[in-house]
């Protein structure tokens, strides 16, 4: 069982973090203070931080630099009610893996906490396989049952994103962020007709992979499941 | 638009032609009172002499008159004075007058005679004449008479005067209220120039107040008070907007997370459609909020951290490649042109933002069949990036109030969206010093572009002045949509 550090001020976010990542077989431990979720971290043992940027004692941004100079690299998710971009650049700059808004959907919180956890469990690797999908990620091509498919360089960062987080639901602005490298709201039409090309080309080869998750977004995952 | 600026319609021109009415009107009743005045008193002088040298007269002993007046008569060698003496019939008996006019009249004091007295030695002259006649006792009629010509020449004298002090007085009074009104004009002209960018919504300019205080100074400081005060009104309303949209933004998401798990027990049992649906109107709501903070944080105008040498080649490709696959699923044809483009300083994520703002709108109002395109140029310096799509266009009316937050043109009513799109472009454009110009696309369909100049700061990290550009996010428009 994955163990993430909530360092929160605010206890009711903090018990919604708490909760949901327990609905997610991740346990939760919660500190409320800068400094003291700074010796927690550094002392090792956790998969993952969850990081309040505004915190008494110590802010988010000089908890996620030090813990960056003492060469911890748990993955660390920003958690802010700073919205404004500069602020996001800021957060990652210093160390932070991903940057969430505050107020967020608790599904998107725990989705971008799974991918950052399986980014960290994932072996180094030349392929991706799911079943019977296959991606080659040193020649950029896709095979199904054996079958080329001939994807489009969109469609080819689309496809490894939602591999490499098989059977992990993703959200539109994770798929629009990590695929296109923008943070902002681009309307879910969009991203819907590009998931829905990719579908059909995997459907082609064989039975459907890609599934929507209903209120959340996508996820690749077996047909059985 | 202003209408072009008319000379006479200057209040300057017009207080000088009024004035020198005034004057001019009031210099010709003033002299006319001084000619009639002088004119009086010099008929009274000669009234006056008439009256003496007739009494002298007729108080000569009656024999020496004839003589007497003959005497008289001699030394008027130029014709000014009259004195003749005529019988009771009216024959001359002595004197330099050739008969009685008829005009004259006996035992009436001293008069006028239009004609003029009769006289021998000028029979040509008819020089007007002030007369008097006096019945002598022994019925003999005496005459006396002066010509009026001093008192004429006077009149003339003041006339004269009088052209010439209004030639002197009105010609430099028009050239100077020439020259006068054309001060008052460039300032006129200055005060409209710094009225453009803010009736285009840039509320922080003021007008220019010179240090004279006058009138037009006055006037000035009037109206950037109010100006002031309508500025600090807005940003009050923007930021009740704002607050809102943020404050409601934690209880919406809680209430958001609440349906989220209802609907993870439901699973698929029949209650779960409501609560999709609910979700789905939260989920609207939401994205409405966050584009309105996105415009407030976009026109708050911090964000040039992020700037330096983009390539809008690689930018305009992506958002063709972005929105590609939905312009095609539409029954759209979408195409990419490019020509070469010289790096240009902004910030490439702002530009995707706003580009595939323009290319969303154009590929929702565009109906199946039509086309879409992405173009962009660059010459003389200046650079064009224009979305233009055979769709339905918008009317010439709408153009300007499109680009307001939550302005919904009356052929969008029906399609979803936040009504911001275009609040966030014309945000993004502002920052970049781009001016978005929203046309017709040869008559039809829409023409959406952004222009700038390229200028040689794509490396340099000059803060340039804030040239005046598009800022229609006027936050009046809130009532529309």
């Amino acid at each position: 069982m994955p163990t993430v550090l909530v360092i929160e001020d605010d206890e009711v976010t903090a018990r919604e973090i708490v909760t949901e990542l327990g609905a997610h077989a991740i346990r939760a431990d919660w500190v409320a203070d800068g400094r003291a979720g700074l010796e927690r971290a550094a002392g090792g043992g956790y998969d993952l931080i969850t990081l309040d940027r505004m915190l008494p004692g110590l802010d988010g941004i000089g908890v996620v630099a030090a813990l960056r100079r003492m060469q911890v690299d748990t993955p660390v998710l920003m958690i802010s009610a700073l919205s404004d971009v500069d602020e996001r650049v800021r957060g990652l700059r210093a160390g932070g893996d991903d940057y969430l808004t505050k107020p967020f959907a608790p599904d998107e919180m725990a989705a971008r906490v799974e991918v950052l956890l399986r980014r960290r469990r994932q072996p180094e690797s030349n392929r991706l396989q799911v079943a019977d999908l296959e991606l080659d990620l040193v020649r950029h091509v896709a095979h199904r049952n054996g079958q080329q498919l001939n994807l489009l360089p969109t469609e080819y960062r689309l496809l490894e994103f939602l591999m490499r987080n098989a059977g992990q639901a993703l959200t539109r602005s994770m798929i629009f962020e990590t695929v296109w490298g923008y943070h902002f709201d681009p309307g879910t039409n969009v991203i819907d007709v590009h998931i829905a090309r990719l579908r059909r080309k995997l459907e082609g080869a064989g039975p459907p992979l890609i599934h929507t998750v209903r209120g959340t977004g996508y996820m690749l995952a077996l047909p059985e499941s | 638009m202003s209408a072009p600026y008319n000379a006479w319609r200057s209040a300057t021109s017009r207080l000088i032609l009024i004035y020198g009415a005034l004057f001019a009107g009031w210099g010709l009743i003033l002299v006319g009172i001084i000619h009639w005045e002088s004119s009086r008193y010099l008929n009274g002088v000669v009234d006056q002499m008439l009256l003496q040298r007739m009494q002298y007269l007729a108080a000569t002993d009656a024999q020496r008159l004839p003589a007497t007046v003959d005497a008289a008569s001699r030394i008027d060698p130029h014709g000014i004075m009259s004195v003749g003496l005529f019988d009771a019939s009216g024959h001359a008996l002595a004197g330099n007058i050739a008969r009685l006019p008829a005009a004259l009249t006996v035992g009436d004091g001293v008069h006028l005679l239009e004609q003029g007295m009769p006289r021998p030695d000028r029979p040509a002259e008819t020089t007007r004449a002030r007369a008097v006649a006096t019945r002598l006792p022994d019925g003999r009629l005496l005459v006396l008479a002066k010509d009026t010509r001093t008192v004429d020449g006077l009149g003339a004298v003041i006339r004269n005067a009088l052209l010439w002090a209004i030639s002197l007085t009105v010609i430099p009074g028009v050239l100077g209220g020439f020259l006068l009104r054309r001060g008052p004009a460039r300032r006129i002209r200055a005060l409209q120039q710094a009225t453009e960018p803010i009736r285009r919504g840039d509320l922080a300019k003021r007008l220019p107040v010179s240090h004279r205080g006058d009138e037009l100074d006055q006037l000035a400081t009037i109206v950037n008070a109010m100006l002031g005060e309508i500025e600090r009104l807005m940003g009050e309303m923007k930021s009740v907007c704002d607050n809102i949209a943020h404050d409601l933004r934690t209880p919406l998401t809680g209430l958001r997370a609440r349906l989220y798990r209802a609907r993870q027990q439901l699973e698929a049992r029949p209650e779960a459609a409501m609560v999709d649906a609910c979700m789905a109107d939260i989920d609207a709501v939401l994205t409405r909020f966050r584009a309105l903070l996105r415009v407030s944080e976009l026109e708050d105008g911090h964000r040039r951290t992020c700037f330096g040498a983009v390539d809008l080649g690689e930018v305009l490709r992506q958002v063709h490649d972005f929105y590609a696959p939905l312009a095609e699923e539409q029954g759209l044809r979408f195409t990419l042109e490019l020509s070469a483009l010289p790096p240009f300083r902004g910030d490439p994520p702002l530009l995707f933002e706003a580009l595939t703002n323009l290319v969303a709108n154009a590929v929702k109002f565009t109906p199946a069949g039509g086309r879409v395109a992405l173009r962009a140029a660059a010459e003389a310096g200046a650079v064009r990036i224009e979305v233009v799509d055979s769709g339905p266009g918008i009317p010439e009316h709408e153009r300007e109030a499109v680009t307001r937050r939550f302005y919904r043109g009356d052929n969008s009513r029906c399609t979803p969206g936040s009504g911001l799109g275009l609040s966030i472009v014309s945000a993004i454009a502002r920052l970049h010093d781009l001016t978005l110009d929203i046309g017709d696309n040869g008559g039809a369909g829409t023409r959406i572009g952004l222009y700038g100049r390229l200028g040689g700061d794509a490396r340099g990290e000059a803060s340039r002045p804030a040239r005046a550009s598009v800022r229609h996010a006027a936050d009046a428009g809130l009532a529309a949509g």
